[in-house]
C-alpha cells in the first residue's frame, strides 16, 4: 500500500514551498506521458465496446463510450462518459461520470458511479481500459446491495420490466 | 443728288470691272482678265480703299464656291465598290479632278496676291502669311468638312492595287511559265503594270501637293500596311521552327515595304528629297511604327506557336532566339506566359496524356524557356500549373526514375544526370561573373533567391516536384528492386555505374540501401555456387536445381504480401537449401518468399514440348495438374492458400497455353494432347492473357504511405467515436497532439484529407456540413 501514496501528497507536507511546485510540474509531464502512452495502448488494442479519447488538447479530460454488454437489458445501448484525471493520476483514481443519463442501480441520477476500484480498491496498476472494462461489466451485474438508485435496484429482479423501463428511459434521455 | 447719282453710276461700273477681275463673285472661276487689265482693276480698288473688304469677299466667295462644287463633286465619287480596279479609277479621277479645280483657281490666287500685298495689315489668311497656303488650307478644311464615312474604301483598293504591282517587282522568282501577271492580274500581253505605277505615282505626287496625303490615306496605309505586315509573317512562319526569321523580315520591311512607302511620299522617286525635312520625318517616324508593328505580330505569332516550338527543342532553337530578341522590344512577356500557361494547361494537363509525355513536355519547357529567360523568371511562372498537376498524378516519381535510368536515346534525363556527374562542381567561377550581372525582371517573385532559379536543372526540378529527395529515392529503391528480381541474369555492373551517378546527385547516405542490394545479389551468387557444393544439395539438385536470391530484408522495400503454398516437394527442396545456408553461415537462416522469382518449366504433354519460364505461381498451379487432371478452384484453393479470385486471374495463363481448360464452371482439366479437340479454341484465343512481367513485386511508394497513415485511422475511429463529430482540421491537431509518437507519421492536411476521403468513398465515414463522423450502426 506504500508505493500507492501519492507523491503529491506526500511531498505537501513540505514546508517549502517551492520545491512543491517544481514536484507537481515534474509531475504533470509524468502524468501525460503515461496518459499518452494509456491512449496509445487503446487505440492499439481497440476492445469492442469501449473507447475513449482525449475531449480537447487537454490531455486530463477525456471522453469515454461505453456499449451496452451483449444479452443484457443494456445490449444495443450506448454511454457516453466524462473522465478527468487529477493531477495525481495514477495514484489517485480518476473522476468517471455518465454523461448519458444511465439507469442503474449504482449510477444515481448526477451520472455518479458506485464502484469500489474508483473509489478505496484503486491501485495505480488500472487505467482507463480496465476503468471502462470495469464499468462495463458493472452495467451487466449491478451490487443491488449498496444502491444509489432505489428504483432500480427495486425493479432489477424483474428482468422484463426493467428492460422496458430502462429502454423507454434510454429513449427519452439518450441525446441529452 | 447729282453727286450721288454720279457716283452710283461710278460704282456700278467699278463693281463691274471688279467682277470682271474676280468672277468668283459671280460664282464663276474662268476670267479673260489680262495682267495689264487687273493692275488698272487694283488701282480703282486701292483708290476706293476697298482693298480689305474685297480680299475678304472673295475668300467669302471661294468657299463657298468649294463647298458646293469641288468638294461635293469630290467626295461624289467615294462610293463603296467591290471591285478594285472601279476604285482605283474612281480615286485616280477624284484625285485629278480635284487638282484641276485647285489649279484653276491659280490665276485668280495671283491676283488675290498682287491685291493683299496692297492692303497691309497684315492679317492671316486661314492661319498662313502667305494667301496660296492660306487658300490650300481652306481647301482642306473644306473638303473634310464633308468627310463621308465609307471614304477609305476606294482609298484601299487603289493601294491594294499598286501594292501588288510593286510587290512583285522585288518578288520577281516564280514567273516563269504563268500567263498572268501577277502585279496587275491581267495577261502579260496587256499588263497593266506600268500604266498603273504611273498612275499611282501622279496620284501620289498630287496629293503630296495639295498636303492631304496623310490626312487621306495615312490611316488607310497603316492599316493596309500592318495588314500585309501580317499576313507575309503568317506566311513565312508556318510549320518551320528551324530557322530565325527576324533579319529576313527586317529587310522585307524595308526593301518592299518602305521603298513603296517612300515612292509614295516622294512621288515616285526611290530616295526621299535630301532638302525635305518634312518628308523625310514623316517617313522615319512611319518606320518606327512599322518595325515595332512588326516586331510585334512576329512575337505573336511566335508566341501562338510557342508550345509547338516547345516540343521540338532544340531543334527549333532559332524560333527561340527569335523570341528572346522580340521579348526585349516588345512588352508581350506577361502574354508570353498567360498564352504559354493556358497552352500547356489545355494541351497537356489532362487524363489523356500519359505521364511520361508530360515529364518530357516539362523537360522541353524548361529547356527551352531556360534559353529564353536565363533568369528563369519565366519559366518559375509558366510552370507552376504543371508542377501541380504532376504531383496529383501517382506514376510521376516512377516515370521520372525509370527515365533517369533508361538505356539508350530518347531518355533525356539519363544523359541529364550523366552530364550533371561530368560537370561536377561547377560552383567555383560563380564569383568571377560579378560584372555580367543582370536584375531580376519586374515580374520575379522577390521571395524567390535568384540564384536558385537560375541554377536550378533539370533534375532538381523534377524532384522538386515533390519537394523531397526522399520519395524518389526510395521509388528508385523499388525500381531497382523490381529490375532485380525479374532479371535472371543480371548486369550488376550496369546497375552500379547508375548508382553511382545518383549517388553524386542524392548523397551517399541516401542511397545506401541500394547498395546492400546490389551487393546481395553478388553474394547470392557466390552463396549460390558454395551450397551447390553441398552433397545433399547436390543429390537434390539432380531433379532440378535451384538458385536463390538472398536478400536483407532490412534493406530491401517491403514486398507485397502474398501467400502461396508450394507444393511439397519444392519446399523439401528448399529446407535442405536452408539447412544447408544455416551450416554456411551460423546464427542465420532464409526466410523465403515463394511468391517472388522464376521457375524454367519443361512441360510434355503427348507429343508436345515446350519451354516456359514463368511466375512460381504458375509454376505451382501446373505442377497440380501434373499429379490429378481435374481440379475445382476451390480445391487450389485449399492447396495453395491463394484467394479463389486471384486463382481464377491466374489460370487464364495456362488457359491460353491450351494446356488447362475449363470444363465447367470453376471446374478445370488438364488438356491431354489426345482430347485436345474436345476444347473449343476460340474459347481459349478470348481469354485475355495477362502480363505477368508488368506487375511490380514491390508495394508502390502510394501503398507503402496508405500503409502508414493506417495507424492514424485507428486514432480517428477513438476521436469520432467519443467526439461525435469534428471538422478536417481539428482532426489534424488532435493527430499532431495525440498520435505524433506513431512511427512515420508525418501527415500533412492535405494528406489527410485526401485519406478521410478514401474513407467516405468506402462508407467507413460521413461527411456532412464539413464535419466528418462515423456512420451510424
Amino acid at each position: 500500500m506504500a508505493q500507492n501514496i501519492n507523491p503529491h501528497y506526500a511531498s505537501s507536507s513540505n514546508p517549502a514551498k517551492q520545491s512543491e511546485d517544481t514536484i507537481k510540474l515534474k509531475d504533470n509531464h509524468a502524468v501525460s506521458k503515461r496518459l499518452q502512452k494509456e491512449l496509445m495502448e487503446l487505440m492499439r488494442c481497440s476492445d469492442k465496446g469501449i473507447s475513449a479519447f482525449p475531449e480537447s488538447e487537454n490531455l486530463f479530460k477525456w471522453i469515454g463510450t461505453i456499449n451496452g454488454p451483449l444479452e443484457t437489458v443494456y445490449a444495443g445501448h450506448k454511454y457516453k462518459l466524462s473522465l478527468e484525471f487529477p493531477n495525481s493520476y495514477p495514484y489517485a483514481p480518476p473522476v468517471v461520470k455518465f454523461m448519458t443519463p444511465c439507469f442503474h442501480p449504482n449510477v444515481d441520477t448526477c451520472g455518479l458511479i458506485c464502484l469500489d476500484i474508483l473509489k478505496d480498491k484503486w491501485t495505480a496498476l488500472y487505467d482507463v481500459r480496465t476503468v471502462l472494462l470495469s464499468i462495463q461489466s458493472l452495467l451487466a451485474e449491478p451490487n443491488t446491495q449498496s444502491p444509489l438508485n432505489q428504483q432500480a435496484s427495486y425493479l432489477w429482479p424483474n428482468q422484463a420490466a426493467y428492460k422496458k423501463y430502462l429502454d423507454e428511459f434510454y429513449n427519452k434521455h439518450k441525446d441529452s | 443728288m447729282m453727286n450721288i447719282n454720279h457716283k452710283k453710276e461710278d460704282l456700278k461700273l467699278y463693281w463691274n470691272k471688279i467682277n470682271y477681275a474676280y468672277p468668283i463673285l459671280d460664282d464663276k472661276i474662268f476670267s479673260d482678265c489680262t495682267e495689264a487689265e487687273y493692275d488698272e482693276v487694283q488701282v480703282l480698288i486701292v483708290n476706293l480703299g476697298v482693298q480689305i473688304k474685297i480680299r475678304d469677299l472673295v475668300f467669302v466667295h471661294i468657299e463657298k464656291y468649294l463647298r458646293q462644287h469641288v468638294a461635293s463633286s469630290f467626295w461624289s465619287k467615294y462610293i463603296k465598290t467591290a471591285e478594285e480596279v472601279k476604285g482605283f479609277q474612281l480615286f485616280k479621277s477624284s484625285v485629278n479632278d480635284l487638282y484641276e479645280a485647285v489649279s484653276s483657281f491659280s490665276p485668280m490666287l495671283q491676283r488675290l496676291t498682287k491685291l493683299n500685298s496692297s492692303c497691309n495689315d497684315n492679317k492671316l489668311i486661314y492661319g498662313e502669311k502667305n494667301l496660296v497656303l492660306g487658300f490650300k488650307q481652306l481647301v482642306r478644311a473644306t473638303l473634310l468638312s464633308q468627310l463621308p464615312i465609307d471614304f477609305q474604301c476606294i482609298i484601299n483598293q487603289f493601294y491594294k492595287i499598286s501594292f501588288n504591282v510593286f510587290d512583285n517587282e522585288y518578288e520577281n522568282s516564280d514567273m516563269g511559265e504563268d500567263i498572268m501577271c501577277s502585279g496587275c492580274g491581267n495577261e502579260y500581253s496587256d499588263c497593266n503594270c506600268a500604266y498603273i505605277v504611273k498612275v499611282f505615282h501622279e496620284t501620289n505626287r498630287k496629293l503630296v501637293e495639295l498636303q492631304l496625303l496623310e490626312r487621306l490615306t495615312g490611316q488607310v496605309l497603316t492599316n493596309f500596311i500592318q495588314l500585309r505586315i501580317q499576313s507575309h509573317i503568317q506566311k513565312v512562319c508556318t510549320g518551320t521552327f528551324d530557322v530565325s526569321h527576324i533579319e529576313a523580315l527586317e529587310s522585307w520591311l524595308n526593301t518592299t515595304v518602305m521603298s513603296w512607302l517612300i515612292r509614295i511620299y516622294c512621288a515616285g522617286s526611290s530616295k526621299p528629297p535630301p532638302d525635305d525635312k518634312n518628308i523625310q520625318n514623316a517617313i522615319s517616324r512611319f518606320k518606327q511604327k512599322l518595325t515595332y508593328y512588326l516586331y510585334h505580330s512576329y512575337t505573336k505569332t511566335r508566341i501562338d506557336q510557342l508550345f509547338n516550338i516547345i516540343i521540338e527543342y532544340p531543334d527549333s532553337q532559332p524560333a527561340v532566339d527569335d523570341i528572346k530578341i522580340c521579348l526585349a522590344k516588345t512588352d508581350l512577356r506577361p502574354t508570353l506566359c498567360k498564352k504559354l500557361q493556358n497552352a500547356l494547361e489545355t494541351r497537356l494537363l489532362h487524363p489523356g496524356v500519359n505521364t511520361p509525355d508530360i515529364l518530357t513536355a516539362y523537360i522541353s519547357t524548361i529547356r527551352a524557356l531556360r534559353h529564353l529567360d536565363p533568369s528563369g523568371v519565366i519559366l518559375e511562372t509558366v510552370t507552376k500549373p504543371v508542377r501541380n498537376y504532376l504531383r496529383s498524378r501517382e506514376d510521376t516519381v516512377r516515370s521520372v526514375v525509370s527515365s533517369l535510368t533508361e538505356e539508350g536515346a530518347g531518355s533525356e534525363l539519363a544523359e541529364e544526370l550523366a552530364k550533371f556527374a561530368a560537370e561536377g562542381d561547377g560552383d567555383a567561377d560563380k564569383d568571377e561573373a560579378w560584372d555580367e550581372w543582370n536584375p531580376d525582371p519586374v515580374d520575379a517573385d522577390p521571395k524567390v533567391d535568384s540564384n536558385d532559379r537560375r541554377t536550378n536543372d533539370i533534375i532538381s526540378m523534377l524532384v522538386n516536384v515533390y519537394g523531397s529527395k526522399e520519395l524518389f529515392v526510395n521509388e528508385y529503391r523499388t525500381l531497382l528492386a523490381d529490375r532485380l528480381l525479374a532479371q535472371s541474369v543480371i548486369n550488376t555492373e550496369k546497375e552500379i555505374r547508375y548508382l553511382e551517378l545518383l549517388k553524386i546527385r542524392f548523397g551517399e547516405s541516401q542511397l545506401h540501401f541500394c547498395e546492400v542490394m546490389l551487393k546481395d545479389i553478388s553474394d547470392s551468387k557466390r552463396i549460390n555456387s558454395l551450397i551447390h557444393q553441398d552433397k545433399t544439395i547436390e543429390e537434390l539438385n539432380k531433379k532440378f536445381t535451384s538458385n536463390a536470391m538472398i536478400l536483407s530484408a532490412q534493406f530491401w522495400p517491403p514486398f507485397k504480401d502474398e501467400s502461396l503454398e508450394l507444393p511439397e516437394e519444392i519446399k523439401e527442396h528448399f529446407e535442405a537449401y536452408t539447412k544447408s545456408y544455416e551450416a554456411l553461415k551460423g546464427n542465420r537462416t532464409l526466410s523465403w518468399k515463394p511468391h517472388l522469382g522464376n521457375v524454367n518449366l519443361e512441360i510434355e504433354i503427348g507429343e508436345k514440348k515446350l519451354d516456359l519460364t514463368v511466375s512460381p505461381f504458375n509454376a505451382t498451379l501446373i505442377m497440380h495438374f501434373q499429379n490429378k487432371s481435374e481440379w475445382t478452384l476451390d480445391e487450389l484453393h485449399q492447396v495453395m492458400k491463394v484467394p479463389i479470385t486471384i486463382l481464377r486471374r491466374k489460370i487464364t495463363y495456362w488457359q491460353s497455353m491450351g494446356l488447362i481448360a475449363e470444363k465447367s464452371t470453376d471446374h478445370f482439366v488438364l488438356v491431354e494432347a489426345d482430347n485436345k479437340a474436345s476444347v473449343p479454341s476460340h474459347q481459349v484465343q478470348e481469354m485475355i492473357c495477362e502480363d505477368e512481367e508488368t506487375e511490380s513485386a514491390m508495394a508502390s511508394a502510394h501503398d507503402q504511405r496508405e500503409g502508414e497513415l493506417q495507424v492514424f485511422w485507428s486514432y480517428i475511429v477513438g476521436m469520432l467515436t467519443n467526439l461525435d463529430c469534428l471538422p478536417l482540421d481539428r482532426i489534424h491537431q488532435m493527430l499532431k497532439m495525440f498520435a505524433s509518437q506513431a512511427p512515420g507519421t508525418e501527415c500533412s492536411l492535405m494528406e489527410l484529407r485526401q485519406f478521410l476521403d478514401t474513407k467516405v468513398r468506402t462508407h467507413q465515414l460521413v461527411l456532412q456540413g464539413g464535419m466528418y463522423k462515423l456512420p451510424k450502426t
